[in-house]
């Protein structure tokens, strides 16, 4: 039924791919630090032991190997649970009617063996259940229960009437189960020992427990500033990157592509100029590039800071000030890329258009007499579409491809974030920005896929043709 | 006599290559037409057919240039104008071409209609421009004319039709606005032979409807000229050799060249039926220098000493136009 609609098939059938590809990241991800004997915790207990005492050390470690889901845990639960009161529209406690029957008690003296002196003597009486301070009903009364109910006439116990709050039953808190240890005994210098291990998942079902818990947001916590979730330093830091990033790269693309077809179309001395210079700045790396402009406009001038995303003194707030810090420590960092990244692709975009120029179908269309605005948007549109890739290329290295820049101007963005994690063996921190690193790139690479798609006709009628 | 609407006097084009170089791909070129004629235009591959069309429309492309000469339409001149004078006065409405090769003539990310709308709204006159739907509408009536599926085609892109159906949408474009003069350059090439004969149709269909009347039809077969030109010229290395009528050039052929071409021709006549076709042995002179003597001379099997010295002109031979000294 979706042979209609090619064109969602299309995106379909990529977006399954993209999430096959998706899956591999997460094995790669999840087998990395697991091959040979290794496994992400032990790495981290290397430097994590030291100056714990032997007992805090197997609980750190047990405490890592619950948090990565990588050891059997015992499964006995414990559960909390705590009692409230129910409340009313009103948001009263209401009050349950609760019946309790009236309980007649039979006394009666018995004689002795000997028969001589003791006379039956029955008494009948009411028993009233005796209450305590909440109006529950005190458990010795019902307990030396010899006694039945009264029945009224037709058979029914009489009841007195108990108003008592009604309690709902929650369960405050699970407590998982510990880590599950295996003793063995081993040999220690001749004499035998008992060993303790904790017994570790299988493969499978740590993998599962990764998988599961990705999806849930949780990449674990981060060993070097225990206890943060490391979702919490990529939300930290993601934004700082993508910030800085995105809009310089969408700018110096588009920015790079008009000049490159300009410089195409016009040639002359403006190409003359300016086609040397974008190989020039081409040629120079983000790093050498970023150094030159922070020597010049932060320690020689002094115009600009070169350093952290605000200032010192600043704490993110919505004010005018912050803003203000922001936009400084924004300057440099966007001029240490923006202009590679535009002469990089008004090169390739210049070298695209001049071979567009040359086309036949260029030709025709000025042989039919074309106006030149018209002729230099179908230059722009053709070679534009193989920029296009190049486009998903730079928007998937955006997140990673940012550590040289932050590095330099200490911004702190994922690239920082990884760049700590990988000096402190932070396992955890290290996954979860590898894995947000590759979400990034499927997410661009899938987006630009999708826009060649429906930009290209070659792309688009061959999803037609195909679809049929 | 009628009045001729296009004269071409001593045109020479060169191109200039990367080093400097210029590569002189075609020398002296002389003609004109009269309204209603069809001047056929035959020669081997790489003789500058092509080229020369670049320089009848008045639009080189870089790196092409002209180096001498003139062309002129119904008197005026169409060297030393300016690129959107020439733009907004002459092409496709005075002059249009079909190009060489129709799939590469079509922006492959456009689709035909738009293509065609694109050349109607270039020249449209400022302050009555018709909307997308006139545009429309015209293409519709026009493409009808043709015997195509007019709703596909227009909305189809050039990779979805049939070769035949994109030199047809391609001829349909370039005589979308009633060009007084039409050069067709090897419209059929590179068809089969039953799309050949409908393209042929189509052009000729277009004729007798009146929509153009003058036509250049270049080609390398001349048994197809002879059927459908009134002139032929005959093209050799940038020069013409041979121009006269279709019957003179063809049936009976003065300049060596054109002999050895029609030799080289499988003929459909049945006296000729048993005669082998011949290739003409070596390679046409490069055009990047300055060649003395006669173009062919290498070629000739009747050159003679004084061949390879005497740059040839072209002369009157009885009623056509031949570059042999020795053509009788
Ligand atoms: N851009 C160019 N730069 C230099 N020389 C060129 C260029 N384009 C064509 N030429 C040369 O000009 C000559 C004429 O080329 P042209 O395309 O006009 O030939 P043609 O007769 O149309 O050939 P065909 O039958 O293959 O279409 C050829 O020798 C070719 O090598
Ligand atoms: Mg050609």
């Amino acid at each position: 039924m979706l042979k209609q609609y090619p064109t969602i098939l299309y995106v379909l059938q990529k977006g399954l791919w993209y999430f096959l590809t998706f899956i591999a990241a997460i094995v790669i991800n999840f087998a990395l630090p697991r091959l040979g004997d290794n496994n992400p915790v032990d790495i981290i207990m290397g430097k994590a032991a030291q100056g714990l005492s032997q007992e805090e050390a197997k609980q750190k470690k047990a405490s890592l190997l619950a948090s990565f889901g990588m050891a059997e845990l015992s499964t006995r639960t414990y559960d909390t649970v705590g009692y409230e009161c129910a409340l009313n529209e009103k948001g009263e406690a209401y009050l349950k009617e609760a019946f309790v029957p009236a309980i007649k008690v039979t006394e009666r003296k018995i004689k002795d063996s000997a028969g001589a002196d003791s006379v039956v003597n029955d008494t009948v009486g009411i028993f009233e259940p005796k209450l305590d301070a909440s109006g529950a009903v005190m458990k010795e009364a019902a307990s030396d229960s010899a006694g039945k109910p009264i029945l009224d006439s037709a058979g029914v116990p009489v009841m007195k009437n108990v108003m008592q709050p009604v309690m709902v039953k929650k369960i405050i808190h699970i407590e998982k189960g510990s880590v599950v240890y295996s003793t063995t005994p081993v040999l220690e210098n001749g004499n035998p020992v008992l060993k303790e291990e904790p017994v570790l998942s299988s493969s499978v079902v740590q993998f599962f427990a990764y998988i599961k818990n990705i999806f849930h947001g949780d990449l674990g916590l981060s060993y070097s500033q225990y206890p943060k979730p490391v979702i919490e330093i990529i939300k930290e830091s993601l934004p700082w990157t993508l910030a800085i990033q995105f809009p310089t790269l969408m700018l110096g693309w588009i920015v790079g592509n008009l000049l490159g077809a300009i410089a195409a179309y016009k040639r002359g001395i403006f190409d003359k100029v300016f086609f040397p210079l974008a190989m020039l700045l081409n040629g120079i790396p983000f790093f050498v590039f970023g150094m030159l402009l922070v020597a010049a406009f932060s320690i020689s001038l002094g115009w600009l800071p070169a350093m952290g995303a605000y200032g010192f003194d600043q704490v993110p707030s919505f004010s005018w000030e912050f803003y203000k810090s922001v936009g400084l420590h924004y300057i440099l960092p966007f001029f240490s890329i923006f202009p590679i990244l535009l002469s990089g692709q008004a090169t390739g975009m210049r070298s695209m258009s001049i071979y567009e120029l040359g086309t036949d179908y260029m030709k025709y269309a000025k042989w039919m007499g074309l106006r030149e605005g018209k002729i230099v948007s179908y230059i722009f549109r053709n070679a534009m579409l193989p920029q296009l890739t190049g486009l998903a290329q730079s928007l998937g290295a955006m997140v990673g491809g940012a550590l040289i820049t932050e590095m330099i101007f200490s911004y702190p963005g994922l690239g920082m974030a990884m760049l700590t994690a990988i000096q402190q063996n932070d396992y955890a921190t290290i996954q979860g920005c590898t894995l947000m690193i590759s979400i990034c790139v499927l997410v661009a690479n899938f987006s630009v896929d999708i826009l060649i798609a429906l930009c290209d006709p070659r792309v688009k009628a061959g999803i037609q043709v195909g679809g049929k | 006599m009628s009045e001729k609407i296009f004269e071409v006097d001593h045109l020479s084009l060169h191109y200039l290559t990367r080093f400097g170089e210029k590569v002189h791909a075609v020398t002296d070129v002389s003609f004109s037409m009269k309204q209603g004629e069809i001047l056929g235009i035959a020669g081997e591959s790489g003789c500058g057919k092509s080229t020369l069309v670049s320089g009848l429309m008045g639009m080189c492309i870089p790196p092409l240039y002209p180096t001498s000469g003139d062309v002129r339409v119904s008197g005026e001149s169409l060297m030393n104008r300016s690129e959107s004078d020439i733009r907004s006065n002459v092409l496709a409405q005075k002059i249009s071409m079909i190009p060489q090769g129709a799939f590469n003539a079509l922006n492959p990310v456009r689709k035909i209609k738009d293509i065609a709308a694109d050349v109607i709204a270039a020249h449209q006159k400022q302050g009555s421009p018709s909307s997308a739907k006139e545009i429309y509408q015209r293409l519709c009536e026009r493409f009808d004319l043709f015997g195509m599926d007019t709703q596909r085609v227009l909305n189809s892109y050039p990779i979805q039709l049939t070769a035949g159906e994109r030199q047809r949408s391609v001829i349909g474009i370039s005589t979308l606005l009633n060009p007084r003069m039409v050069i067709a350059d090897e419209p059929t090439s590179a068809l089969d032979v039953s799309t050949q004969k409908e393209v042929i149709k189509m052009i000729f269909d277009l004729l007798e409807k009146g929509i153009f009347s003058t036509m250049i039809f270049i080609t390398h077969e001349l048994p197809l000229l002879y059927h459908v030109a009134d002139n032929i010229a005959i093209m050799y290395a940038g020069e013409f050799v041979e121009m006269g009528t279709a019957e003179q050039v063809v049936k009976d052929p003065r300049h060596p060249y054109t002999q050895a071409l029609m030799g080289a021709m499988l003929s459909s006549e049945s006296s000729q039926r048993s005669r082998k076709p011949v290739a003409i042995e070596g390679a046409p002179p490069s055009l990047n220098q300055t060649i003395v003597g006669c173009r062919f001379a290498e070629r000739c099997t009747r050159a003679c000493p004084d061949c390879k010295k005497n740059t040839q002109s072209i002369r009157m031979v009885g009623d056509r136009l031949v570059r042999c000294d020795y053509a009788k």
